[in-house]
């Protein structure tokens, strides 16, 4: 077992990253924060609304959408992964919905069926003709956040344009001196994140609403069935655009561990919201210098980086950490009252 | 009050999963009036206000709330769902929770100016949550639940109010407190219906009764309908045919 | 029942390993791609390889339909898929213990990592606010991108043979070896005989919780056997099947035999077989191709299954429900067509004649003369009229005139029960009735004659025929 924990060089994996890569580190950190923040903020609705399933079932199949749209336009354009994307969400929420409503298999069953049906499709897709799309098994797995850098291309002319009127987002990038072009995966997931957290400003009251009380809403005249399927969708968008850093499956951890975190330090949904991005940067600088310790995959690192921070929350936590339990429970055991009070037991199945 | 009775129903038959849980309600409720709608386990009361404001799809019939269809008249309408109904680790605090009752006035994707926010404040002291404003929903006792939600409702300023079992799992105090303010709503003249599940309270709590099982059998003031005959009509009345046949319809919809 | 038949199996199983000779090359190793020959090879099961597969196959389809079963009626399958990614770790530790696939390392470190995922669910319920599926999916992606981390650390890692660890990802049936199956084979008969000794505890504790409790079950220790099981069934079939799609043959076969029966042991037996199908069927077709994956293959034949079954299952299919709601549909169309025949006649005042004209028909459902032609072929064909050639009329056989009065007396019967004893306005009740007087049997309408005070008429004051009129065609 030796050598799988490499030494803890302070210039190989602190100072190097950012010497002598520091393009490339910034890249990766930044298409890991972008990646993570936006999965993290939608992720927040589906643990609210009890949605996680759907989060992984929608991550997974969306592998089948990319796929398939690689195999019939036989290009990795963005255009094309978005509707394929999109379809295999749409067909993944058709089919849990088809057998949920004919039999009596229950919703998580239902959704586990289909999910992994159009996951399997999507691997054997990929390992019959992933030759030719230049896609493969161990992409579908961890992603290539670290060869994010390498595919600088100039952007096409519509993006840049667009980006152009972002002042946050000069296509023109400086880095110490060096010019760069932002790579456009990193611009891509940069507006999507932008657009998510616009969304969320713009529909704030909707969303909360229909995820706290979805009768209340509707007898308001929201419409809830709208705002759900409206977040399935920007799911299969964020998922898809995070697949090329992460992979398929890593995504359900982008999609829970930053709003897990921030729940567990708050209570307030703005609060959570912030410390939801505060948790996605700190996960994409550390999962860097994680994965440079240890070399191995960074989207992975990233997210046991993450684990770490949600770690630290969850025993740290000044109100309702598991040293303040402890530390409480100690001198006299009846008192380990959990502080959620009534609600938490209540809800406890 | 606009002429108009606030809640018209005619000939409303709601199923569930394709088993009919009430047939054939004809309903008219006047204004001003503190209506309890009882009746057993089972009876569709809870049906009864969800179909009413169009929360669930009627197999048949219509709803006018202020002589409108529901859809038009959704802002006049105030709402306390059943306790149980919400998750109350819920990131929120009470004072968001209350300004929840302003979402339908404020109009979508804006936000809730700052006489949404006094009226929430208003409508926090009404009914003694103030000193909680800032408290997570989870921390408050089931009494005070109650409260928020009720708060809400007043939010609401609506002139029809539906309130799903809200004297379930409350104390005392919280109980009084919330007759006095129906009685207070009652005398501004809004219409409210509770759904209620203690029998001997219902008399003294009401002014008037809606006797229900899976039908109505009766609607009435209460003195007038609080009788031996109606009630054993209500809760002892032979419907096992009724039943029979609700599931010989939902059996002939879903499994041939 | 279940004891025998996957007794033979593991027998059939032990035979497979038996016969293999020592020239032992993978599948993998095999640079053929003729698919012909390639499933000839299969099927006659003529190198070891094969066998290996086919046993590997089998067993993991026995293991994760005995096991599914209890994910599916419990709603575990988020559970399943955790406990599916939470091994990774555990598969990585036990291929460091000596740098090489040992068989018993990895099941250990791989069970050893699926509890400690279930151990730190637990926790976190206990100790923090977040709902159940937010924990589930928390461990899960956890556990997973550790594994992630450690199996891309081993691959750069410098020495050692480090073949065969990412094949744990999405599995390969070829790469199995006779230490890896004698091993799930042991755990196989270890899980069917623990099901079978602790069958009706698991059926309480599995149904409800709380009785099983109060009947001083150790509900806690079931519930930990059964975890401890689900864990060996994920590992078992980890290596066929892989760590991303091993949920899916806990859930997808198990799913399909519930659709096929109310019991919980024919359940289980069902899910047995039908995971067994998945499992060799998977085997099979990914072993036509050159160095294809075996669980998603396992899992589209898996999830084929169940589609068929879907569709064609025999009570419950989608496809049978279908046609049985055409069959009542167009019972439904002749019971009105006769009801329309009933009230002509009754408008003419009910004597003996029972023939109607077909214009008279037509102006009474207000439909054309051709669509009532038809109806009344219809009638005709199921025995319930007669259509004399080139008349313009049909004559009700008896048959079809008992039915009428069966009909129009259900509609009426059921109208006067409503007004009367459930106090509905009698204007409210006819679009009731029209649904309900194809449903009502027998029994119903005794007992609404029970219930009600004899009546003549209905709330319209039309006359209710009376009962012993009607000994014809039944609602089923």
């Amino acid at each position: 077992m030796t050598g799988l924990v490499p030494p803890l060089e302070w210039q190989r994996v602190f100072v190097e990253p950012w010497a002598a890569n520091s393009t490339s580190s910034a890249w990766i950190v930044l298409m890991g924060f972008f990646a993570t923040a936006t999965c993290g903020l939608v992720g927040n609705y589906l643990i609210l609304r009890r949605m996680v399933l759907v989060g992984d079932a929608i991550s997974h199949s969306v592998l089948a959408g990319i796929a398939g749209a690689f195999l019939l336009s036989g290009s990795r354009g963005s255009a094309w992964m978005f509707v394929g994307s999109l379809a295999a969400g749409i067909i993944t929420a058709l089919l849990i919905e088809a057998i949920h409503r004919h039999t009596r298999v229950k919703q998580d069953s239902a959704i586990g069926i289909a999910f992994t049906s159009l996951f399997a499709l999507g691997v054997v897709l990929i390992s019959l003709y992933g030759g030719r799309v230049d896609l493969d098994q161990e992409c579908v797995l961890y992603g290539e956040i670290a060869n994010v850098p390498v595919t600088v291309e100039p952007l096409p002319e519509s993006l840049s344009r667009l980006a152009a009127h972002v002042p946050l987002l000069q296509a023109e990038f400086l880095w110490r001196g060096v010019d760069l072009v932002m790579p456009p995966d990193v611009l891509r997931m940069a507006l999507l994140l932008m657009a998510t957290g616009a969304l969320i400003g713009v529909f704030y009251k909707e969303l909360l609403v229909s995820s706290f009380d979805a009768s209340l809403a509707v007898s308001l005249g929201i419409p809830a069935a709208v705002v759900h399927y409206g977040i399935m969708g920007i799911l299969s968008l964020v998922a898809v655009s995070a697949f090329e850093a992460v992979g398929a499956i890593l995504v359900i951890a982008m999609l829970i561990l930053p709003g897990a975190t921030a729940q567990l330090l708050s209570q307030r949904l703005p609060v959570i919201l912030g410390l939801t991005l505060l948790h996605a940067a700190l996960s994409a600088v550390t999962g860097l210098h994680l994965g440079t310790w240890l070399d191995c995959s960074i989207a992975g690192a990233m997210v046991v980086a993450g684990g770490g921070w949600f770690a630290l929350a969850w025993v740290f936590n000044p109100r309702e950490g598991l040293l303040r339990r402890v530390l409480r429970s100690a001198p006299r055991h009846d008192a380990a009252q959990p502080a959620g009070g009534i609600g938490s037991k209540e809800h406890s199945r | 009050m606009d002429g108009a009775p606030p809640l018209e129903i005619h000939d409303l038959t709601v199923a569930y999963h394709e088993r009919p849980v009430l047939w054939g309600v004809d309903l008219v409720v006047p204004a001003g009036r503190l209506v309890g709608i009882v009746g057993p386990n089972g009876a569709g009361k809870s049906t009864l206000i969800k179909a009413a404001m169009g929360l669930l799809p009627a197999a048949s019939g219509w709803v006018k709330v202020f002589g409108a269809p529901v859809r038009q008249n959704l802002r006049r309408i105030g709402y306390v769902p059943q306790r149980e109904s919400v998750d109350w680790d819920f990131p929120v605090c009470v004072r968001d929770v209350v300004l929840m009752g302003r979402y339908g006035h404020v109009g979508l994707m804006r936000r809730p100016s700052a006489q949404d926010h006094a009226i929430a404040q208003r409508c926090m002291d009404e009914v003694g949550l103030l000193p909680f404003a800032d408290r997570q929903i989870a921390d408050l006792s089931g009494g005070q639940q109650q409260r928020v939600f009720l708060a809400r409702a007043l939010a609401q300023e609506s002139d029809l109010y539906f309130m799903d079992e809200p004297f379930s799992g409350v104390d005392a105090a919280t109980e009084s407190a919330i007759i006095a303010l129906l009685q207070q709503l009652k005398s501004r003249g809004k219409t409210i219906l509770v759904v209620h599940h203690d029998l001997p309270t219902a008399r003294e709590y009401f002014d008037t009764l809606l006797l229900l099982n899976m039908r109505v059998v009766a609607f009435g003031p209460a003195e007038e309908v609080f009788t031996y005959d109606l009630l054993q009509k209500t809760y002892g009345g032979r419907l096992t045919i009724l039943s029979d046949m609700a599931d010989a319809v939902s059996r002939q919809s879903r499994s041939p | 029942m279940t004891p025998r038949r996957a007794i033979a199996l593991l027998l059939a199983c032990g035979l497979l390993l038996c016969t293999h000779t020592a020239w032992a090359d993978r599948i993998g190793d095999i640079t053929s791609t003729d698919w012909r020959e390639q499933a000839w090879r299969f099927v006659t099961l003529a190198d070891p390889a094969v066998r290996f597969a086919l046993a590997g196959s089998i067993l993991l389809g026995l293991n994760c339909g005995l096991l599914g079963g209890f994910i599916v009626v419990r709603r575990m399958a988020l559970f399943g898929d955790m406990l599916s990614h939470a091994v990774l770790p555990g598969v990585a530790l036990g291929f460091l213990w000596n740098m090489s696939k040992d068989p018993v390392a990895i099941f250990v470190g791989a069970t050893l990592a699926g509890l400690a995922g279930a151990a730190l669910v637990g926790l976190l319920r206990r100790t923090t606010r977040l709902k159940e599926d937010t924990v589930l999916g928390l461990v899960l992606a956890l556990f997973f991108a550790g594994g992630i981390c450690m199996v891309t650390r081993i691959q750069s890692l410098p020495q050692g043979n480090k073949s065969g660890i990412d094949k744990f990802l999405f599995g390969q049936a070829a790469a199995l070896g006779p230490g890896d199956v004698q091993l799930m084979a042991a755990v196989t008969v270890l899980a069917l005989a623990l099901v079978c000794l602790f069958y009706k505890e698991l059926l309480v504790a599995s149904f409800d919780g709380a009785f099983a409790a109060s009947l001083r079950l150790p509900v806690a220790a079931l519930h930990f056997g059964l975890l401890l099981l689900l864990s060996f069934a994920v590992v078992v079939a980890l290596q066929a099947v892989g760590v991303v799609l091993v949920s899916a043959m806990l859930i997808t076969p198990a799913a399909a035999a519930y659709l096929l029966t109310d019991r919980l042991h024919r359940l289980l037996q069902g899910a047995m077989v039908m995971g067994v199908l998945a499992g060799v069927g998977g085997a099979f077709i990914s072993f036509l191709g050159t160095n294809l994956p075996t669980g998603p293959f396992m899992v589209l034949t898996a999830s084929a299954i169940f589609a068929i079954v879907f569709l064609f299952g025999e009570r419950r299919g989608v496809l049978m429900r279908w046609w049985r709601r055409r069959a009542q549909a167009a019972r439904v169309r002749r019971e009105n067509t006769l009801k329309a025949v009933f009230h002509i006649l009754e408008s003419r005042g009910l004597g003996h004649v029972r023939s109607v004209a077909l214009h008279e028909l037509a102006a009474h459902r207000q439909g054309t003369m051709a669509t009532a032609r038809s109806e009344a072929r219809v009638l005709a064909g199921h025995g319930l009229a007669t259509l004399p050639a080139g008349a313009e009329s049909l004559d009700l056989t008896h048959e079809g005139w008992q039915r009428a009065c069966e009909i129009v007396r259900n509609h009426r019967l059921w109208e006067w029960y409503l007004t009367h004893q459930m106090a509905i306005a009698p204007d409210h009740v006819h679009a009731d009735a029209e649904n309900i007087e194809h449903l009502l049997g027998e029994d119903a309408v005794r007992q609404i004659e029970r219930a009600l005070p004899p009546s003549p008429v209905d709330p319209h004051g039309r006359p209710i025929p009376a009962l012993g009129a009607g000994r014809g065609e039944r609602t089923p």
